[in-house]
C-alpha cells in the first residue's frame, strides 16, 4: 500500500482517456499496488474517500471531471471535510 | 540584443474557453477586452517570439520527477492536452535558439532549470497563448513552474528567477522583439471543499501591490498563508516571475473580474515602461 501508487493509478487512468501527442495507453488498475481501502475508493469513484486518503487536489479535480462529477457535486461531497478557518491573512488585516 | 516589447500576466482557467458564455457580458467584455488589446499590441510591435510561464498541472511531470522549473527548448510542443478544451490541437513552433540561450544564462546565474525537448501544453499555457495569437503563428517558449506539488519554490525565489529570466532574454542576440507572459492565478480552489470560492480581497490586494511595486509583503508570505486565497493562488509565481523580469517597471491592472462560473479571480495586468 502506497499513496504514490494510488496517485499513479489515478493519473494513468485520467491520461488514458485524454488526447496525447501519439503515445497510446491501456489502463488496468491491477497493475498498481493499491491497499484494500484505496482500491475500493478508486473502483467506487468515491471522491470523499479519495480526498480522505490524501489524493492530491489537482488529481482529485481531474478525476472528478473524468468521472462525470460537476464541481458543485464534488464540493457538496467534500463539505464533510470543511473546517472553519481561524487564521487571518495579511491582506485581511 | 532582444527587447521585451510586451509583458503581461493573465489568469488562466479552462472555463474561459470551455464555458466562455457562463461569465456575464460585462465580465467577458472586460477580461477578453484587455487580452484583445494586448494581442493587437503584440502584432503592432512585430513580436517575433513569446515566452509563457505557467503552472505544471501533472501534464508533463509526475511524482517520480517534478522539477520546480522546466524550459521548453524543443522545435515544437503540442497542445492543448485536454481533449475537452475547445481550442484546436496543434503543434506549436518553439524557438530553440532563444530557449537554449535562456537556459544557459540561467545556469550561469544561479538557477538550475530542467529542460524538455517536447512539452505537452495544457490549459495553463494554451488558453492565454490562444488569446495572444489565435493562429498559433508566434513561436512559443513554454516555461512550466511547479505551483502545485509541495515543497514549492518560495515566492521570493520565483521573483528572483524572473529577474534572471528577464536578463537572459535581453542578452539574446538572435531576435529583437519578445513578448513575456505569466499565466495563472489569481485566487481559486481546486479539489478541496472550497472549490468555487474566490478571495476577492486577496486578488485586489495582490494587484495593488504589483502596481505599486510594494512586493515585500507578498514575497515574504509563507505558502500556508497564501493558501488562504486557495491552493490555486500558488500560481502567482508566474506573475511574480514577470514582475521580477520587468522590475523596476510596475504593473497596470487592465481587468479584474471575480468570475464564479470559472471559479477564479480573473485578472489581466501589463508592464509598460513610462
Amino acid at each position: 500500500m502506497s499513496l504514490y501508487q494510488l496517485h499513479r493509478c489515478v493519473w494513468d487512468q485520467i491520461r488514458a482517456g485524454e488526447v496525447s501527442s501519439g503515445t497510446g495507453h491501456s489502463f488496468d488498475a491491477n497493475r498498481y499496488e493499491l491497499g484494500e481501502e484505496e482500491r475500493k475508493a478508486f473502483d467506487g469513484r468515491d471522491v470523499a474517500a479519495l480526498y480522505a486518503l490524501g489524493l492530491h487536489p489537482v488529481l482529485l479535480n481531474a478525476f472528478c471531471r473524468a468521472s462525470g462529477y460537476s464541481r458543485n457535486d464534488y464540493r457538496q461531497v467534500l463539505q464533510q471535510f470543511a473546517a472553519p478557518e481561524g487564521r487571518t491573512a495579511r491582506w485581511q488585516r | 540584443m532582444a527587447e521585451i516589447v510586451l509583458a503581461y500576466c493573465a489568469s488562466h482557467a479552462p472555463m474561459m474557453s470551455a464555458a466562455r458564455e457562463a461569465a456575464t457580458d460585462d465580465q467577458r467584455r472586460n477580461f477578453f477586452g484587455a487580452l484583445d488589446q494586448l494581442r493587437v499590441k503584440a502584432a503592432e510591435r512585430n513580436a517575433q517570439a513569446c515566452v509563457v510561464l505557467s503552472n505544471e498541472h501533472f501534464t508533463n511531470f509526475f511524482l517520480e520527477n517534478f522539477p520546480q522549473i522546466c524550459i521548453g527548448v524543443g522545435e515544437r510542443n503540442w497542445g492543448p492536452t485536454e481533449a475537452w478544451l475547445p481550442i484546436d490541437k496543434a503543434w506549436i513552433e518553439g524557438q530553440p535558439a532563444l530557449a537554449d540561450h535562456i537556459t544557459r544564462s540561467l545556469l550561469r546565474n544561479g538557477f538550475d532549470p530542467a529542460i524538455s525537448h517536447q512539452l505537452e501544453l495544457d490549459h495553463g499555457v494554451m488558453t492565454v497563448y490562444y488569446e495572444l495569437d489565435h493562429e498559433f503563428r508566434l513561436p512559443l517558449i513554454p516555461i512550466v513552474q511547479n505551483c502545485a506539488v509541495e515543497p514549492l519554490m518560495p515566492l521570493r525565489r520565483a521573483y528572483e528567477f524572473g529577474h534572471a529570466l528577464g536578463a537572459a532574454i535581453r542578452s539574446f542576440q538572435g531576435l529583437e522583439r519578445i513578448v513575456l507572459v505569466g499565466a495563472g492565478g489569481l485566487s481559486h480552489w481546486i479539489g478541496t471543499p472550497r472549490v468555487g470560492d474566490i478571495e476577492e480581497e486577496f486578488d485586489r490586494w495582490f494587484l495593488e501591490r504589483l502596481s505599486t511595486g510594494k512586493l515585500e509583503d507578498v514575497l515574504d508570505m509563507p505558502d500556508d498563508e497564501l493558501e488562504l486565497a486557495g491552493n490555486g493562488a500558488h500560481e502567482i509565481r508566474s506573475w511574480l516571475a514577470v514582475a521580477g523580469a520587468m522590475s523596476p517597471t510596475t504593473s497596470r491592472t487592465l481587468a479584474y473580474e471575480a468570475i464564479y462560473p470559472w471559479i477564479t479571480g480573473m485578472a489581466v495586468a501589463d508592464f509598460e515602461p513610462e
